[in-house]
């Protein structure tokens, strides 16, 4: 049994899939002789060599289009985004190229190919390292986003990716990174199933729907609450496309109140697709309007004090989950 | 000499320079006569700005200049190295096939016989048809829009190019994806996408793919002059030469980026300059000469095989019909178009193969009688194939399924 941490995990699960399948390899800016700018990919290069582990020159687009040639011929490309506030380049090659193929190709070619991005804020950077850009890619058909928020998954999510046929996103939160441990079994093979969303804390007052970072402020203030008697229901969505609606429509069914927590802005977030699917399956079992609790509709700032207000934070969320719950 | 297709003469319009001049006549006279010829509205109706003129001058002066820097119009000179008789004759017979191919899915667009558009490659099949017919069938190409003749080049049956000009079940992507665009997975011939440049990218990841699976296999990518001024372009060719990738990237400099003259694209006079910047060979040639081309392609094949790297040849051609088929192509003046007609790659061989009594009239008739027949089972093929199921699209959209996902949104 090791003490891992969340970036140890990503680390580890590269080692393993690599070693795995040699016809994985990975590309990005700084990740084979420097290891990562966060180190996800320390070792890498000295275990595989440079013709699998390529440190890229700075071209986000061709980071990600290189991989639909690399993996019609075989490969299965692992390429990494060095923040996912620099992804803008590469968004041609991925929504029009890299998502679409497959169907395009009427089923002819897979593109399994898996995309890291380290996302989040709480870390400092500013408004180039601090983003939540998931939402940019929702409306993408053929792409599959998933965003661990614990080690475990971590891990899992990241083999389930990597052996997937599928075009994935990988959001790796850089506040989780060095922020939590979890020891994983040494040699256990932990695959977390694509697609499915995790009841975090069960309860029976209100849903509380987050992912990321943002899932341990939120299991935090759920527990504060129910020393109140409010017993919240807390999802981490884990996948976030295509989104695990059967999972959030019954437990909203049960509850029949949802808060949804996010960091990214909240026009046009992941949250308010939620919230139209529980306008659209869920209404009749709803008791209260479905509540948002989400960043701020403006770009990231660096200041600490500024930061601090953006994201969401313990007793924000307590507050938006009482009232909700309370209605 | 035998006329490959229709010959279609340019309308017979003003180009735009003649327009302007009468303009500026009229707008003379006028100043003379004590009219105001600044200020708005002063000016008569339609009467051009000085500097939009200047700009008309400058379109197109470019590709006639570049027609007249290549000595000879009509004669090719020199021997295709490495190339038999006979191969020197199937070449001649795809060269044909993607010309007659072109010409008749033309004729059927303006009869409406299938729906979209068309984008006429006629004038440039030398210079995907030569490199592909090259290639090997696991050699990998990413063509653009335009690049038919890379499809025939590399042997894909005419009736799975037609069917895909149709968009009909019988289509590679069963009439899901988009009309023209040709591509088929048995001849490693990738789908071209309508946005610039990615299969410059694409191909460039597959010379990779070849590379690190130790696989000895070579890839090619096609771009037009326009997309040189994308960025996909430069990310490609550096990524490829500091890797070393067993590549060839071909530039078909048809001097006008849909409207946009060579000039507006690029201060260059030769796209082949381009390869300087990355540290990788760059040869500019008459794309209209399949002698030329053959043996720079040739070449640049052998060094992609042999582990050399990345070669980038700026093929100078024209294409002789609009960007598409809904497109007049209004803006290049007739001159230029007549001009470049008589650069003809295909009567150009066909003259050189004579003369080197590689080719008879006997073989040439051979020829168009297969490629007519080949052309019309193709039509008849296309036309024959079902139309897709409207619910055809509504599958493969992922490899697995995932429990929340509904791709019929609810309908």
């Amino acid at each position: 049994m090791a003490k891992l941490t969340y970036i140890d995990a990503i680390n580890r699960t590269l080692h393993e899939e690599m070693a795995r399948d040699e016809t994985t390899f990975l590309i990005g800016e700084d990740t084979g002789i420097y290891g990562g700018v966060f180190k996800a990919t320390r070792g890498l290069l000295e275990e595989f060599g440079p013709e699998r582990i390529i440190d890229s020159p700075i071209s986000e687009s061709l980071i990600a289009g290189m991989t639909v040639g690399a993996a019609m011929v075989g490969c299965r490309p692992l390429p990494e985004i060095q923040f996912a506030d620099f992804i803008s380049p590469a968004f041609d090659q991925i929504v029009q190229q890299l998502a679409r193929y497959h169907w395009r190709t009427d089923g002819t070619y897979a593109m399994p190919v898996t995309i890291r991005c380290p996302w989040g804020g709480g870390v400092g950077g500013g408004v180039f390292h601090s983003q939540s850009n998931e939402a940019w890619f929702m409306n993408v058909p053929g792409l599959v986003m998933v965003a661990p928020s614990t080690v475990r998954d971590a891990a899992g999510l990241l083999r389930a990716a990597i052996r997937s046929d599928d075009p994935v996103l990988y959001w790796e939160h850089k506040k989780l990174y060095r922020s939590l441990k979890d020891d994983l079994p040494d040699g256990e093979e932990i695959v977390t199933e694509i697609g499915r969303a995790h009841v975090a804390r069960e309860g029976k007052h209100v849903t509380a729907v987050t992912f990321g970072y943002l899932l341990h402020p939120t299991l935090e203030a759920a527990q504060g609450l129910a020393e109140d008697g409010i017993e919240v229901e807390v999802i981490d969505l884990r996948t976030l496309l295509p989104l695990d609606t059967p999972t959030i429509l019954e437990s909203v069914a049960k509850t029949g109140k949802a808060v949804i927590v996010h960091e990214a802005p909240k026009i046009g977030g992941i949250g308010g697709e939620i919230a139209a699917v529980l306008a659209e399956e869920c209404f009749w079992e709803l008791d209260a309007p479905v509540r948002r609790l989400t960043g701020f509709n403006t770009s990231f700032p660096a200041a600490k004090t500024m930061e601090d207000l953006y994201m969401p934070g313990v007793e924000e969320i307590r507050r938006a989950l009482r009232t909700t719950a309370e209605t | 000499m035998v006329e490959m297709a229709e010959k279609k003469t340019p309308r017979k319009k003003k180009s735009a320079t003649e327009t302007a001049e009468a303009a500026t006549e009229a707008a003379a006279e006028s100043q003379e006569s004590g009219g105001r010829t600044t200020g708005e509205g002063a000016a008569p109706a339609g009467a051009p700005r000085e500097d939009f003129q200047a700009l008309q001058r400058r379109r197109e002066q470019t590709a006639l200049d570049v027609s007249r820097s290549f000595p000879d119009k009509y004669r090719l000179s020199g021997e295709m190295e490495g190339c038999t008789d006979a191969r020197k004759i199937e070449l001649l017979e795809r060269l044909v096939k993607t010309r007659e191919f072109d010409a008749r899915m033309r004729r059927l667009f303006r009869q409406g016989r299938f729906e979209g558009t068309f984008y006429s490659q006629i004038g440039q099949e030398a210079c995907d048809v030569v490199l592909a017919y090259q290639m090997k069938k696991t050699d990998f190409i990413g063509p653009s829009h335009r690049d038919l003749g890379a499809s025939v080049g590399k042997g894909i049956p005419l009736t799975a190019l037609a069917a895909q000009v149709y968009n009909r079940v019988d289509s590679p992507d069963g009439g899901r994806y988009t009309a023209c665009h040709y591509w088929h997975p048995e001849y490693w011939v990738m789908q071209p996408s309508t946005s610039i440049m990615m299969n410059w990218i694409a191909a460039t990841g597959a010379a990779f793919g070849f590379k690190m699976l130790k696989k000895d296999n070579v890839a090619a990518a096609f771009g037009g002059d326009g997309a040189t001024a994308h960025g996909d372009f430069h990310e490609g060719c550096n990524f490829a030469a500091v890797h070393r990738l067993p590549i060839v990237y071909v530039i078909q400099n048809n001097l006008w980026a849909e409207s946009l003259p060579l000039s507006l694209t690029t201060a260059l006079r030769d796209l082949s300059h381009r390869a300087d910047a990355y540290g990788f060979p760059g040869v500019n040639l008459d794309g209209n000469d399949v002698v030329a081309v053959w043996n720079a392609t040739r070449a640049a094949l052998d060094r992609a095989r042999a582990g050399e790297g990345a070669t980038l040849i700026e093929m100078k051609t024209y294409r002789w019909f609009g960007h598409s088929d809904i497109d007049p192509a209004d803006y290049r003046s007739e001159d230029e178009v007549e001009d470049w007609m008589e650069r003809d790659p295909l009567p150009r061989y066909v003259a050189w193969l004579e003369e080197t009594e590689v080719l008879d009239a006997e073989t040439l008739e051979g020829i168009r009688e297969r490629v007519r027949k080949e052309v019309e089972e193709a039509v008849e093929f296309a036309e024959a194939s079902p139309r897709p199921e409207p619910d055809a699209f509504l599958s493969k959209v992922f490899v697995h399924e995932y429990p929340g996902f509904d791709v019929r949104a609810g309908r």
